[in-house]
């Protein structure tokens, strides 16, 4: 019984997640975009321009090069909730984690599926990301299995200390593979939104307006998520805690944008080897300090 | 008891018959009657003793004894035949050194020692029971129609050949299910160790099953290493006999588990030969040249048999590793960079079935790990590591076979369109693919559960292996299972020429697959938390039954979102040619006009990342440290065994 209810409380925090996570993905890529255009001296689009253009591509007609992208493209998107949905039910972390990679495989399998030279490349480039960025990932469940004693998320409400205090170099190895997953350069080799870097349309070439529209939502959840990871850190059982996670993330969401705008994209060689040799390093001896001091 | 006696005569007997019987019907009534009689005597066994603490059974007997002898004699015999005939001095020595070995110990050392409890049976034992009683019998009933296209092709009808060897092949196969149940039941460590000799031979005469050159010197090199493992476990019975007086595995493990200082010089030699077996570094070179043999014979070594009876011994003595100190770094850092290296190698390979080799020596890797780490956590990991890795690579194996017999190839990148072309059986591959490396599904929790685990025992090197290692497994499969999923709307159906028998194991093991990844909690309940509670006395379950539902539901949902994804055709959808930077002449060949006018094909290819991930690059430093590891582990063993001595 208790079971059925842990599950159902984690669907419906999924479709919670869906609704208020699109909203505030949506407005935190209108402000991206916003301070984007800001730092390269134009007025930029209103802070809405994304759900304006969202709602645009949901209006555009089906012509698509096959009948098996979109159901990839939808799985991916509902897997994306269900992890939202364990994450904000405070659920299991390494769970969140898995749900994150099974829809991020949906999506390079919706890549692949096109057969286009073009999307192929793409999806190549994400399956790339995945591996870099992966082992940081689970060396950052790890982490904060050792720092609270649990994998379950809601166990951060009642530290006495924020848990960036001990694990501050898995701290910084999830900053720095952060800029892969948020889709920002010089990590966006699969998919970019600098027009000037990008082969044809990376991952997305072959996907027409409403798939693109679901790729698009699919990101806005995604930020908010890897953002709410990035909140955990500051979190301890201390009301106090609140702003201090808001400036947290704004400070760090602005650093994204920050290196999103000053720096070209990479080689997927350097990718992989900046992104393990980091992980290795931060991750690796935060961890070594926790289990042998 | 009788059971447990049906389940390891009965396949001899059918061998035997097997070699008599030379037509073709015949022979396949008799291979399908035999499988059907060993899998529905598994499942009884099991469902008669399900959740069983451990029994033991007395049962002494002089003819078995001597059955062995004979058994380890023959042995000896036709190796040292083959070793003549194809002039290798290798395996000559070996086996000569191993036939006289265990002569001697038989007829010196062990003549007088008895072991009263010849057979046992407990949860782990049932789980293998129903890997071999199922899956093994499974592959056999595939083989029938495999065997039939290696040898005419799927056009031709029956012929004679002279060269049709499958008298030979098909007993092979049931002389190493009897041999398997002869591992997971024999408490006797000589007829346990009997038993591992005979799937040693059956693997070797398997693997040079076509003769070819190449078979012929992979077949030497899997029999010189696995030698090697077998005169290590012979010198843990020298061991164990002269100190203790002991052939009896259960006791073994208890006094082990007491004094794991006076095990440590078996306890090593028992480490060896598993990781023989199951392809460990610096051994893993034997299985990689295993895939020359016709490919039931690869899914047997893979999944139900050889490389499980490996790991089943490591498994078995992970009470004494999670005391012990050597033994268990020794098998904890060998299983670890084997799971590392071997999946940062199989992101190099483009021949399907090369892929799966590197990926069952990684996962054997890991399911050593976990046995070397011994809490009940790791147990726990490891026996789920073994259930789904064995459903689902037999299913794969049975896959690429049956595509290499309708593509003619079984490199990865001939795959193209296989979603269209052989639409049944690329979702089945697919499914395999999924279980072995994705979240929901079954492999995955597995790893769940081992990270946990390592976490518990706070394995610093191991948690940082399984980070990096999960990510390249994650690249091999990913784009496996993107080369599959292509879909351009232009390829014909070729899968109608696929046997029936192939259909039906196929059928069976996806239905397994499935079943298995979504009752994860029950099998938890009724198998794997009796055996760990029989050996540790305490059971953990790592992963929440919480967790474990919610994955069950998103298992579910995926294998129905697999199988229904492009069979209805939405009317609504505009279809158009890929953009090819021009306009499109052919879609499925992707051939475009180019600037000149002229057709241009445009091509692209999987990444392999040789560079990077090469096996020039990385097979030598994984050999030279494992050989370190084991002489250093052997080192140890036998300063320690002086200095037993020397107390």
């Amino acid at each position: 019984m208790e079971t059925i209810i842990s599950i159902l409380i984690t669907l419906v925090a999924s479709v919670v997640f869906a609704v208020v996570a699109a909203v505030l993905g949506c407005l935190l890529s209108g402000i991206d975009r916003k301070i984007t255009a800001r730092m390269q001296g134009r007025v930029g689009p209103p802070l809405l321009q994304p759900y304006y253009d969202v709602r645009k591509l949901l209006a555009k007609d089906t012509v698509a090069v096959n009948t098996t992208m979109n159901t990839y493209l939808i799985c991916a998107l509902i897997f994306t909730c269900i992890a939202g949905g364990i994450f904000f039910s405070g659920g299991n972390f390494l769970m969140c984690v898995f749900v994150v990679t099974l829809s991020e495989l949906l999506f390079v399998i919706a890549a692949y599926s096109a057969r286009s030279p073009y999307s192929e490349v793409g999806a190549h480039r994400e399956t790339l990301q995945v591996m870099a960025y992966e082992p940081m990932v689970i060396l950052l469940a790890v982490g904060f299995f050792m720092a609270t004693g649990s994998f379950n998320v809601s166990t951060v409400l009642h530290m006495d200390m924020p848990i960036v205090g001990t694990l501050i170099g898995i701290f910084i190895g999830l900053l720095f593979i952060l800029t892969i997953k948020l889709r920002k350069s010089p990590f966006d080799l699969s998919y970019s939104h600098h027009a000037h870097q990008e082969l044809v349309k990376g991952v997305t070439t072959e996907m027409p307006g409403k798939m693109l529209a679901k790729v698009e939502i699919m990101h806005w959840l995604e930020s908010v998520l890897f953002m709410a990871w990035i909140a955990i850190f500051f979190v301890w059982a201390n009301p106090i805690c609140i702003p201090i996670v808001i400036v947290a993330v704004a400070l760090i969401y602005f650093l994204e944008i920050w290196i999103d705008n000053n720096f070209a994209r990479v080689k997927w060689q350097a990718l992989l080897k900046s992104a393990w040799l980091v992980t290795l390093v931060a991750a690796g001896i935060n961890l070594a300090v926790l289990t042998y001091l | 008891m009788e059971m447990i006696g049906f389940l390891i005569l009965f396949p001899l007997i059918v061998a035997a018959l097997l070699m008599v019987v030379r037509h073709n019907t015949a022979r396949n009534v008799i291979v399908i009657g035999g499988t059907i009689a060993i899998a529905v005597v598994s499942v009884a066994l099991v469902v008669m003793n399900l959740g069983t603490a451990g029994q033991y059974y007395y049962f002494q007997s002089e003819i078995v004894n001597y059955a062995c002898m004979a058994i380890g004699v023959i042995i000896g015999v036709t190796i040292i035949a083959y070793g003549i005939k194809y002039r290798n001095v290798w395996a000559v020595i070996l086996a000569i050194i191993q036939m006289g070995g265990s002569l001697v110990f038989e007829f010196v050392f062990a003549h007088d020692v008895t072991c009263t409890r010849g057979l046992y049976l407990d949860s782990l034992s049932l789980i293998m029971t129903l890997i071999i009683g199922v899956i093994g019998s499974g592959i056999c009933v595939y083989a029938i129609g495999y065997m039939h296209d290696f040898y005419f092709g799927f056009h031709d009808s029956q012929e004679d050949n002279p060269k049709d060897r499958r008298p030979t092949f098909f007993a092979l196969m049931f002389v190493f299910l009897s041999a398997m149940f002869g591992i997971v039941f024999f408490n006797n460590l000589v007829w346990l160790f009997t038993a591992w000799e005979v799937t040693t031979i059956c693997s070797f005469l398997l693997i040079g099953f076509t003769k070819t050159e190449e078979a012929i010197t992979n077949s030497f090199r899997q029999i010189i290493m696995n030698l090697v493992g077998g005169i290590a476990f012979l010198a843990a019975l020298y061991y164990l006999v002269i100190e203790f007086n002991c052939i009896d595995f259960m006791d073994f493990i208890v006094f082990g588990t007491i004094a794991p200082a006076l095990v440590v010089l078996p306890l090593t030699c028992f480490s060896l030969a598993g990781m023989t077996k199951a392809a460990q570094m610096p051994f893993h070179t034997w299985l990689l040249g295993a895939m020359v043999a016709p490919t039931p014979t690869s899914a047997l070594l893979h999944s139900s048999t050889m490389v499980k009876a490996g790991v089943f011994l490591l498994v078995k003595c992970a009470p004494i590793y999670a005391v012990s100190f050597a033994p268990s770094i020794l098998v904890i850092l060998v299983g670890g960079l084997t799971f590392l290296l071997c999946s940062c190698m199989a992101i190099s390979q483009s021949n399907g079935k090369r892929v799966l080799a590197y990926s069952t020596i990684g996962n054997l890797g890991l399911i050593t790990a976990c046995a070397g780490v011994g809490t009940a956590e790791a147990i726990w990991a490891a026996i789920f590591l073994v259930i789904f890795h064995a459903i689902a690579k037999s299913l794969l194996f049975l896959c690429v076979g049956t595509a290499e017999h309708h593509i003619a190839s079984r490199n990865i990148e001939d795959m193209d369109l296989l979603f269209e072309k052989m639409p049944h059986l690329a979702r089945l591959m697919i499914l395999g693919i999924m279980i072995m490396f994705i979240a929901p599904f079954g492999m995955l929790i597995a790893k769940w559960a081992t990270l946990v685990s390592f976490v518990d025992t706070k394995q610093f090197v191991l948690l940082l292996i399984l980070a990096f290692g999960s990510a390249a497994t994650f690249m091999f499969w990913a784009k496996w299972m993107g080369k599959l999923s292509g879909v351009a709307h232009t390829e014909e159906n070729i899968e109608r020429t696929v046997h029936l028998t192939e259909w039906i194991s196929l059928g069976t093991f996806s239905f397994l697959c499935i079943a298995s990844c979504a009752l994860i909690p029950v099998i938890s309940d009724f198998f794997v938390e009796p055996y760990i509670g029989s050996v540790l006395g305490i059971s953990i379950q790592p992963v929440l039954d919480d967790n474990l539902y919610l994955a069950s539901i998103m298992t579910i949902f995926m294998v129905i979102v697999m199988a229904a994804i492009g069979r209805v055709r939405s009317k609504r959808v505009k279809q158009v040619p890929v953009y090819l930077s021009g306009v499109s002449v052919d879609n499925g060949k992707r051939i475009y006009s180019n600037s000149l006018s002229q057709p241009q094909e445009a091509t692209a290819r999987n990444w392999y990342l040789e560079e990077y991930f090469g096996e020039a690059k990385w097979s030598p430093v994984g050999t030279i440290a494992t050989y370190l590891l084991l002489g250093l582990a052997f080192i140890y063993a036998i300063m320690s065994f002086v200095g037993i001595g020397l107390m």
